[in-house]
Order: structure tokens, then C-alpha cells, then sequence
């Protein structure tokens, strides 16, 4: 894949861009080489597609060089651009009555004088691009008539009969389907691949991207921020600058790619007091309750937690701090012996609802001393794998302490939102 | 099937023009007879002499020199305001509009207005004063819309229309003025404004004929452009189209072929509006096909409704009457099926 000396398509040095007064592009920096596939990734109105029209000469560049093909881009006709730049919109309807065929061979409109009629050789490339994107059996019928995905590969079409050395995209899966997005974007990587096209695409869906870019750009207020490939992009504190967001990063392990899982917003402060509270986890059930817990400000803790289970990965993305376990090692004495003196701290424990069985029973061990009050989860009594353990468990503590039960994480939700909420005065 | 329509139909649309321009010949108030006439066409057009001896001057004056310029004028000045009001539709991108939306009717009746007023007689290339006043009036009018829209190298369409509106409403407004103090000449004014062919010949042929020749191959060059153009403009220009200079290319175009047939004829309304409209109906929308027959339909169209402006009632009707009589009708029509549709 790699190439000694790549040629540089493209070179964007300072650009400054926008509409009227306002700049939209404020300074971007980067250099695209030939063969490359770069996605544009950050929030609405960070100038990705405000990029892409000043490439296709739709918009001056205020300040600043873009370099297009070792050519200043502003010293290209409008032609001899559209000779080596294509562009599909992010979805397109037409007013008018063409067949798919007229609008493909509007692509080779660049390569055509006023004079010059489409000759046998510019049927020849617009059959090929329609054959490659699976149009030709269409070719006859209305592009009106098409569906959403059908009209996004006649576009693209149109793009390959452009025969450009660079295809620029601009969100060209936003209106599709996931059938018609994976289609869509293989044709692209096709493209990529077969006919070393430098594609530059503009991708909200940063899944998406990473899994088809070979290089992702983050941009942020009119800049690129980060520049390179989707594993060293696509992390936490990265995608943080640019999105107000709670996410959590893991790796697809089908493509090997960094996959991205968003959570929430981050709202401003909250108005709860903050409590400290450990919650006795360890099954798949109490991602949900962590995270809510979480957002509303409270001082979480967890344990013992088994590493690789479902709720150890959520603690491990929010940053809870844990007791841990190897995987499937049932909990040992001292790991309990440390959980307990976490939980000596906490205003609240709850035991959330996660099946018991011989290997984490020991995390009730010792709770009947605790000083903090305790929410226990009706049904674990419906997965007790202990053999009346649990049971045993349960009565210990309660000769001690009053074990508040619960039927589901929300009430246990509603109760500390009831205890902890400030009242303006 | 569709193929062999775009084949043999220009050959056949071609035959109509020509069938219905012999057919109208014929058709007339002035009494001449059905081999009389015949005979002078022969005779005007082949040599072939079948006996002209029993028939007046006058009545081979009346096919010759009156029907027949008139006839061709009105083909002419029907398929010129057809092909400018199909390529604006294009540029446009807008159904509604003619060629006389930027102003080129207001700025011609105003130049005619004054010149009636005046009593200008003096005549210039075939022309008259009124026809010459008219034709610099329409053509100013387009500068100073094209001028106000422009901002740096580009016009934007919108502001182009919207201009085009604003520039038309205040030269009405000094014109309507100009009649309100000349009231002898208000009947002249009014029968101008309502376009007509009457006692038109073949000056009158001769002198728009250069500019539908070179305008005509002009729009024809242009038709590749003028589809991508329905795209959008942004598209368009993607595609390697410069699109401002296709806009001023057939705004140059369009206006002096509008200003040339106007300056005539007078202003003859609806032909512009919705000849290509139903040309489009039939052919699909590509330029290549559309002009062609849009010219050759505009022209058939015209003729039709003069030779009804001439016969139908005892005195003349400005034929601007007749074609909105069928104009308007179509609008109405065009505008409830866009409704229907959704758009």
C-alpha cells in the first residue's frame, strides 16, 4: 500500500473562507496525496463542506493557497477543474424529466465543446461508469422515478464518467439507508482502490468514516485539529475537543477499527448534591443505572467486578474507580477485604440486579457492618446460582441493617434523586 | 418508437409549418379565390405561369406582399419568443418565466409610447421611429436590470427576476404617464402594447430575420450547457459549465431577439410562457430537442392565432388577445397541476 513518493494532489495552506463578511474556514492546513482516502470529520458548521466548495470552485478563498495538482486551483477554468475534480452532493432531486443516461453523460461535459457532439468513446466511459455502478439496467428510466440509493450511485456515476483524479463527497450517505450507506461507501472504496482515486469525504457518521478511511482529518471552528489515521483520531480525548459529548470508544473487533458509541450531552451542572455511591456490579444489567448515576454528579464506585464483563467495560469508559477481579476468577477474601473499605466510605451501596453464583457471593461478605444504607435488586433473587446462599446472605445482614429492596435500577434512581435534590429558595 | 418520433418528427413538424403557412395564405377577409391564390404562389414562388391574366394587382398584392410577410413574420416572431422563453426557463430555472420577465416589454412599449407620442417618423434600417425607440428601450431596460443584479463578476438569479420585476413596474408606471397626457394617441398606445401583426411586410421580415438566424444558432450552441444548467447552478458549475457566462451568453441573446420581434410586433404575450411548456410535455427536457421544436411550434402557434386575429371577427384584434385568450387558460392549468403535485 505504501508508496515512495506519493504525488500531492492537493495542498491547502491558510485557507480562509466564508460567506460574506463571516468566515466559515479559518485557516486549514493539510496535504492530500494521491491514492489517499480522507474523510472530513467534526460538528455542523465546522467548514467541512464549506472545504469541498472552494476545491469545486464554487466559493473564493479569501486568504490562504489551495495548491491543486501543482497548480494554484484559483488559475484553473471552471472546465479544466471539473476535468479533475468530481463532487457528489449529499443527495440530489431534479426537477425535470432525464433518464439516468442524460445525467451520467452530463459528465462528460468537461471534455466537450459547444460544438462537439458526446462522440462513440464518451458513450463508451458513460456505459463503463454505469456498469461499475451497477445503473447500466436502469439507464433508460426516469431519474425522478429512482430510489434515494439508486439516484446516489447515478451521481456517482456521473462522477466516474467526470473521469477525475480526485471525487469529493459531501455527506453522501446522510439520506440513505444502512443497506444503501454500506453500498454507497464499498462503491467509493472501489474506486479508491481499483482506480487509485484520491477520494476526500465529508462523513457525519464517524463510524463510517473510521471503518472506510484509510485517513481521517477532525476539524473544529474552521481548522484541522487532527490529522491521520481513524485509531490515532477516533479517541476519547480527541473527539471531546469537538463534541459536547459523553462517549465511549472501543474497537470493533469485525474490522479492527475504532468504533465510537455515543452516550449524552454533557449538560451543565447539575443541580443534585453529590453522594457517594458503590454499586455492587458485575453482570451485563447495570450499564445503564452507572451511567445515570454518573451523569447526575454523584461519586461513583464499583466492585468487586470481574474484568471483561459488560459492566466493567462501562465503569472502565466513565472512569469509575473499581475493585477489580481477573476474569472468570471467582472473588477472592482480600479483594473483598478492599471492597469493604471502599464501601466503609459510601453514603449508599446498591446491590444491582446481576445473577450470584459461587463466584461472587463473597461481595455480600461483611455488609451487614457497613454504615451506609443498602438498595438491594429484587431480582438477583431470580438468578441465585448459590444454592440458598444468597438467601443466607441476605437474612445475615438484615439481623443488622434494614436492606431497602427495589424492582428496578429506576426506582433506585428516583430515590436518590428524592434525597439529593437541592431546592431553590 | 420514441426514436423514430425524434427522427421523422422535426421532418414532420417542418411539413406542418409549412402546410399551415400555405393553408393561411388562403384564409383571408379580401375575397380571393382558393385557385386564384393558388395561382399567384405559383407564379410569385416558381415562375410557373397558369394564367394570371384574369387577376388583379391587387389580390396578387394582398397574397404577396401582405399575407404572406405577415404570415412569416408572425412564424418568426412566435418561434423567437418561444426559444427565448424555453432557454430562460433554462438559465432560470424557473417555469414561470418568458421571455419578457426582465423588463424587455415594459422597456419596448415605453421606447414605443414616446415614439408615438413624438410622432416620430424618420426610419432606420427597414424600421421605423416607434420600431427603433422600442428596440433601444427594451435593450436599456436589460442593461440596467443586469447592472443592478450584478454583485462583482456574478448575478444572481433571484435578484436578476426580482429586478427584472421592480425595473418593469416603474417604466409602466412612466409610460401609463406618458398616456395619461396624451390621450389623441391612447388608442395607438394601447393597440401597440397588445402586439399585432397588421400591415406588416417583408421589411419587416428582413429586419428581424439576421437576428433570429444568428440568435437561433447562437441558443443551439448552447443546449449541452442549458441542461446541465437544470441541475442547479452549483451543480453546473461542478461540471465544468461557467455558469455566468452562459447566463450573460443568453441574456445577451435572448433580449436582442426579444427586443428585435417586440420592437415589430408589439407585445405579443403567452407565446414565450407556454409553447415550451407544452413542447416540453412531449419531447422531455433537453435543450437539443426543445429548441427546435419550441421554434417551430411557437411559429405554427402564432400564425394560427393571427390568422384567427384577422378573420374571425369584421375588424382586426390585436392577436396579443388571442394568444392570451388561450395563454391564460394554460397558466391556470400549468399552476394547478404544480399544486397537484406537491412542489
Amino acid at each position: 500500500m505504501e508508496r515512495l513518493m506519493p504525488k500531492v494532489m492537493l495542498d491547502f495552506k491558510d485557507v480562509v473562507s466564508g460567506y460574506g463578511e463571516k468566515d466559515i474556514l479559518k485557516g486549514f492546513n493539510a496535504t492530500i496525496c494521491q491514492g489517499e482516502f480522507v474523510g472530513l470529520i467534526g460538528p455542523n458548521g465546522t467548514g467541512k463542506s464549506t472545504l469541498l466548495k472552494c476545491l469545486s470552485g464554487l466559493l473564493p478563498v479569501k486568504s490562504g493557497v489551495i495548491t491543486l495538482e501543482e497548480k494554484d486551483n484559483t488559475r484553473y477554468s471552471q472546465r479544466e477543474r471539473a476535468q479533475m475534480i468530481a463532487v457528489v452532493p449529499q443527495s440530489f432531486d431534479i426537477d425535470y424529466d432525464f433518464t439516468v443516461e442524460d445525467i451520467v453523460l452530463m459528465g462528460r461535459n468537461p471534455y466537450l465543446s459547444y460544438r462537439t457532439r458526446e462522440s462513440q468513446n464518451d458513450y463508451h466511459i458513460v456505459t463503463e461508469a454505469m456498469w461499475a455502478t451497477k445503473t447500466l439496467p436502469f439507464r433508460k428510466r426516469l431519474y425522478n422515478n429512482l430510489s434515494g440509493g439508486e439516484k446516489q450511485r447515478v451521481i456517482i456515476a456521473r462522477a466516474i464518467a467526470q473521469e477525475p483524479d480526485i471525487i469529493l463527497l459531501d455527506e453522501p450517505t446522510s439520506a440513505l439507508d444502512i443497506h444503501h450507506q454500506i453500498e454507497v461507501m464499498e462503491l467509493i472504496r472501489d474506486l479508491n482502490q481499483k482506480k487509485s482515486m484520491t477520494v476526500v469525504a465529508v462523513l457525519h457518521d464517524i463510524n463510517l468514516a473510521a471503518r472506510y478511511c484509510n485517513r481521517l482529518i477532525l476539524m473544529k471552528d474552521g481548522k484541522a485539529i487532527v490529522d491521520g489515521i481513524p485509531k490515532d483520531v477516533i479517541t476519547e480525548p480527541n473527539l471531546k475537543k469537538v463534541y459536547e459529548m459523553k462517549m465511549f470508544i472501543k474497537e470493533n473487533k469485525l474490522f479492527g477499527k475504532p468504533e465510537i458509541i455515543p452516550l449524552r450531552v454533557i449538560k451543565e451542572s447539575e443541580d443534585y448534591r453529590s453522594l457517594r455511591i458503590h454499586v455492587i456490579c458485575g453482570g451485563n444489567r447495570a450499564s445503564q443505572v452507572l451511567e445515570e448515576l454518573e451523569a447526575m454528579g454523584h461519586q461513583l464506585t464499583a466492585g468487586v467486578v470481574n474484568q471483561g464483563s459488560d459492566d466493567w467495560t462501562i465503569c472502565d469508559v466513565l472512569g469509575i474507580p473499581m475493585i477489580e477481579e481477573s476474569p472468570f476468577t471467582a472473588i477472592s477474601s482480600e479483594k473483598q477485604v478492599k471492597n469493604l473499605a471502599v464501601m466503609a466510605k459510601s453514603d449508599l451501596i446498591l446491590i444491582s440486579d446481576l445473577p450470584f453464583g459461587h463466584g461472587n457471593i463473597t461481595n455480600l461478605n461483611g455488609l451487614e457492618k457497613l454504615p451506609g444504607e443498602i438498595y438491594f435488586h429484587r431480582n438477583c433473587l431470580n438468578n441465585d446460582f448459590t444454592e440458598g446462599q444468597l438467601q443466607k446472605r441476605l437474612e445475615a445482614i438484615k439481623k443488622h441493617k434494614t436492606v431497602n429492596e427495589i424492582d428496578d435500577h429506576q426506582e433506585f434512581i428516583e430515590i436518590v434523586k428524592a434525597l439529593t435534590l437541592i431546592e431553590d429558595k | 418508437m420514441k426514436n423514430t418520433v425524434k427522427k421523422y418528427g422535426i421532418i414532420l413538424s417542418i411539413a406542418m409549418c409549412i402546410i399551415i403557412i400555405y393553408i393561411c395564405t388562403l384564409l383571408g377577409v379580401a375575397s380571393i379565390s382558393f385557385w386564384d391564390a393558388n395561382k399567384i404562389l405559383l407564379d410569385q414562388i416558381f415562375h410557373i405561369d397558369l394564367g394570371m391574366e384574369n387577376i388583379s394587382d391587387g389580390a396578387i398584392a394582398i397574397i404577396w406582399n401582405v399575407r404572406l410577410p405577415r404570415i412569416i413574420l408572425a412564424f418568426i416572431t412566435g418561434g423567437v419568443l418561444a426559444i427565448c422563453g424555453a432557454a430562460y426557463q433554462g438559465i432560470f430555472k424557473n417555469p414561470m418565466a418568458d421571455p419578457y420577465i426582465l423588463g424587455v416589454s415594459s422597456g419596448a412599449a415605453l421606447g414605443a409610447t414616446i415614439g408615438i407620442v413624438m410622432n416620430f417618423s424618420s426610419s432606420l434600417f427597414g424600421m421605423n421611429g416607434t420600431a427603433i425607440l422600442a428596440f433601444v428601450g427594451s435593450f436599456t431596460t436589460i442593461l440596467v436590470v443586469y447592472n443592478i443584479s450584478r454583485v462583482g463578476r456574478k448575478v444572481p438569479v433571484a435578484t436578476l427576476l426580482l429586478s427584472g420585476i421592480a425595473i418593469g413596474q416603474t417604466i409602466s408606471a412612466i409610460m401609463y404617464l406618458l398616456m395619461i397626457f396624451n390621450q389623441e394617441e391612447m388608442t395607438q398606445i394601447m393597440f401597440w402594447i397588445m402586439g399585432s401583426l397588421n400591415g406588416k411586410g417583408w421589411d419587416q421580415v428582413l429586419t428581424v430575420l439576421p437576428y433570429v438566424l444568428i440568435g437561433g444558432v447562437i441558443m443551439l450552441t448552447s443546449v449541452r450547457e442549458l441542461d446541465i444548467m437544470l441541475l442547479g447552478e452549483e451543480t453546473a458549475t461542478q461540471l465544468g459549465v461557467d455558469t455566468e457566462r452562459l447566463k450573460k451568453k443568453i441574456l445577451i441573446t435572448s433580449s436582442l431577439l426579444t427586443a428585435a420581434v417586440v420592437s415589430v410586433t408589439g407585445i405579443i404575450g403567452f407565446v414565450g410562457l407556454v409553447v415550451p411548456h407544452i413542447v416540453r410535455l412531449v419531447t422531455g427536457p433537453k435543450h437539443r430537442v426543445l429548441i427546435p421544436f419550441s421554434l417551430l411550434f411557437g411559429g405554427a402557434f402564432l400564425i394560427l392565432c393571427d390568422t384567427l386575429a384577422r378573420t374571425v371577427a369584421g375588424q382586426e384584434i390585436p392577436v396579443g388577445i388571442i394568444t392570451a385568450a388561450f395563454g391564460g387558460p394554460f397558466f391556470v392549468y400549468l399552476l394547478r397541476k404544480r399544486k397537484q403535485g406537491g412542489a
